[in-house]
């Protein structure tokens, strides 16, 4: 038997990461539901939907992986934006994380001045303005025209 | 017929209150701008101003953002004949002619099609409403859960089949959302699931945090600030009106597209999207001049904006007759109503009556507020496209960390939102839609309830969804549906669907 030849090896296609990611997910929720009590035909309980859901999600994901000869290859798909991706992801969590400690203005201003300058390269009186004006007027809109309170954080209540 | 036209003069008594009038038209305008602007759509708008709409009663909130999902499907007929970016993705079609006559110098008479097709389709979209929801409305009362259940899994199913990605995926991307819909307590059994001691999750995970997330964030992650580039041609005010020859070419096609759209647009699926695509298809198919299509020919702008602002109203019907979304839109719209404590279902019709008629009559008025709205203020919208979108999409952001955040006060619905974000921006790169993860989210609690309801009145027998006539019905649609899927597969033939996705990735000969 002759090995195989450089040209039949298996290519990682992006359905076979699909595939398998969805089948462990459909593992993972029936471990997780481990306490749920699924309950008889003529009673189902919390935990028989999910089962059923979770076997489909399985099904389906191993359909996807034997079926990924027909997907791109994983290398071939473009994440050239991934790195833009991955800064914005970092600004948002950070906002996050201050948003009901620094409070609205505070946080959207330093959120939006990062975004501009350290993201997007943008001068930075500018950048300054336009973060200063958009947070102020969104706060005036929501607190004064709609009566609905945003978080005010270390500035208090004015 | 008498009683409906009595109920719509009723209606719109209720539409030209001030107050309706008013957030009619701050709708209209802010679904223009949502439509026009590239990177965020109706679905990412209407979650995002969710919150705005909580200070307001359940008819002025389902009037206004009923305006955004509408308005945006004019709006995004700007950017795609102006720019040849769509604005909203069921105008991807518009850009291909529209654009095209805008090269021509023909840019005004291109947006004034494409506003008149707007308005005549979505005025004969209501009208269709207007005389088939209360009457299936009436129909629903009698349904029993056996029935929803039935109704609910054929919609996944039709979702799954119309979808122009694969069957598996869809039904991946429904069953995704129906898990995450299953989490927090169990409304039947009092169980906490897959809450993991956060009380947060104890209530379930929110409609605005998932769709804010795959939408609007995941939108923003995938769409780098220098890949938003295009030029905005500027049409002159003297040359809005379309010739005699233009009008010609534009009415039938308008027609049609008013008819196609709408009947999609009743059918669960992302129906104002594949309308538009169908409806370019058939104008090209019937054609006398084909070899136009492409270089500026008027029926491609008539056609597909007609069939996605028909589709648009036309999704209206299963949500407020049967209280079941046909897409992740009118799930929103459907979750807007029920923060407002309005049931959307046939209880709808029969007792908010007021919020119901009021709505629809809104929905006339509204669609002659976008046609008088988006002409003269062409020159505004062009404006507004000219803004970076290095700058815009920090503005959206912190519109979707307020939106979210404003909705229960919980950070933890925030935390949610940014991970949606990322499965989104995941699931594109994996070539998933996510619509369907929005519309299984929402239909899982209604689902689950019927399901095991049915199981407990037929003591566990699963032949009940066959016994009874209507549900058994809906079963053997599911069955032709998913046997035609089978069928595709195994023969190794383009359906329909496969030409659909082709034409949509740009590929020749689709």
């Amino acid at each position: 038997m002759n090995p195989p030849s450089p040209a039949k090896r298996i290519t990682l296609r992006a359905d076979h990461i699909a595939g398998a990611f969805f089948v462990a997910a459909g593992l993972a929720v029936i471990a997780l539901s481990g306490d749920l009590p699924t309950g008889q035909l003529s009673m189902p309980g919390a935990g028989f939907l999910p089962e059923i859901v979770a076997v489909l999600i399985i099904v389906l994901g191993a359909s996807l992986f034997l079926r990924a000869h027909e997907s791109p290859a994983f290398a071939s798909i473009a994440w050239d934006d991934g790195p833009h991706a991955g800064k914005v992801i970092l600004v948002t969590a950070a906002a996050i994380v201050l948003y009901v400690k620094l409070g609205f203005i505070v946080t959207m201003v330093l959120m939006l001045m990062t975004l501009l300058t350290v993201i997007e390269r943008k001068n930075v009186p500018r950048a300054l303005l336009y973060s200063v004006a958009v947070a102020g007027g969104i706060y005036v809109i929501f607190v004064y025209v709609l009566r609905s309170p945003l978080p005010t954080g270390i500035l208090g209540h004015w | 017929m008498e009683d409906t036209l009595l109920s719509l003069a009723h209606g719109f008594g209720i539409a030209f209150q001030p107050g309706n009038l008013w957030y009619a038209f701050i709708g209209c305008l802010v679904g223009t701008l949502v439509g026009v602007l590239p990177g965020i759509g109706p679905l990412s708008g209407i979650s995002i101003l969710l919150p705005v709409t909580f200070g307001l009663n359940a008819t002025e909130a389902v009037i206004m953002l009923a305006g955004i999902y509408y308005g945006s499907q004019y709006g995004g007929s700007t950017t795609s004949i102006l720019m040849r970016i769509p604005g909203e993705a069921s105008s991807v079609m518009t850009c291909i002619d529209g654009n095209a006559m805008a090269k021509k110098g023909r840019a005004g008479a291109a947006l004034c099609i494409a506003a008149v097709g707007s308005f005549t389709a979505g005025t004969f979209g209501i009208l269709m409403l207007t005389l088939i929801a209360p009457p299936l409305a009436a129909i629903a009362l009698k349904f029993g859960p056996p029935e929803y259940t039935a109704l609910l899994i054929m919609g996944l199913i039709f979702l799954a089949y119309m979808s122009s990605t694969s069957l598996v995926r869809t039904l991946l991307m429904a069953c995704l959302g129906l898990m995450l819909g299953m989490i927090g307590i169990d409304n039947m059994t009092g169980h906490f699931r897959y809450s993991f001691d956060f009380a947060e999750l104890g209530d379930g995970i929110g409609i605005v945090p998932v769709a804010v997330g795959l939408f609007g964030l995941g939108e923003i992650l995938a769409t780098p600030s220098h890949k938003v580039r295009g030029e905005v041609i500027t049409p002159k005010y003297r040359e809005l009106l379309p010739t005699r020859a233009e009008w010609r070419a534009a009415y039938w096609p308008i027609a049609r597209g008013s008819v196609l759209g709408f009947v999609i647009g009743i059918i669960p699926g992302s129906a104002h999207i594949i309308s538009s695509f169908l409806s370019y298809a058939l104008e090209r198919r019937i054609s006398k001049n084909p070899e136009e299509f492409g270089k500026g020919a008027v029926a491609g702008v008539a056609g597909p904006e007609s069939a996605n602002n028909s589709a648009s109203t036309g999704a209206f019907v299963p949500m407020l007759s049967l209280g079941i979304p046909t897409g992740p839109i009118t799930a929103v719209l459907i979750g807007a109503l029920m923060i407002h404590g309005v049931p959307a279902g046939p209880q709808l019709v029969t007792e908010h009556r007021d919020l119901f008629w009021g709505f629809v009559a809104s929905m006339y008025v509204g669609n002659l507020m976008l046609l008088l709205l988006n002409l003269p203020l062409v020159g505004l919208f062009v404006s507004v496209l000219r803004i970076p979108y290095g700058y815009l999409y920090p503005l959206i952001i912190m519109f979707c960390i307020v939106g979210v955040y404003e909705v229960n006060h919980s950070i933890v619905d925030v935390w949610i939102m940014l991970i949606m974000g990322m499965l989104g921006y995941a699931l594109r790169k994996f070539d998933f839609d996510p619509a369907p993860l929005v519309l299984g989210l929402v239909i899982a609690p209604i689902f689950e309830q019927s399901l095991r309801q049915s199981l407990i009145m037929s003591n566990g027998n699963y032949l009940i969804f066959f016994n009874r006539p209507f549900s058994a019905a809906l079963m053997a649609i599911c069955i032709v549906l998913l046997g035609l899927s089978a069928l595709a597969y195994f023969l190794k033939r383009k359906d329909w669907r496969a030409k659909l996705a082709a034409a949509e990735a740009g590929e020749p000969g689709a």
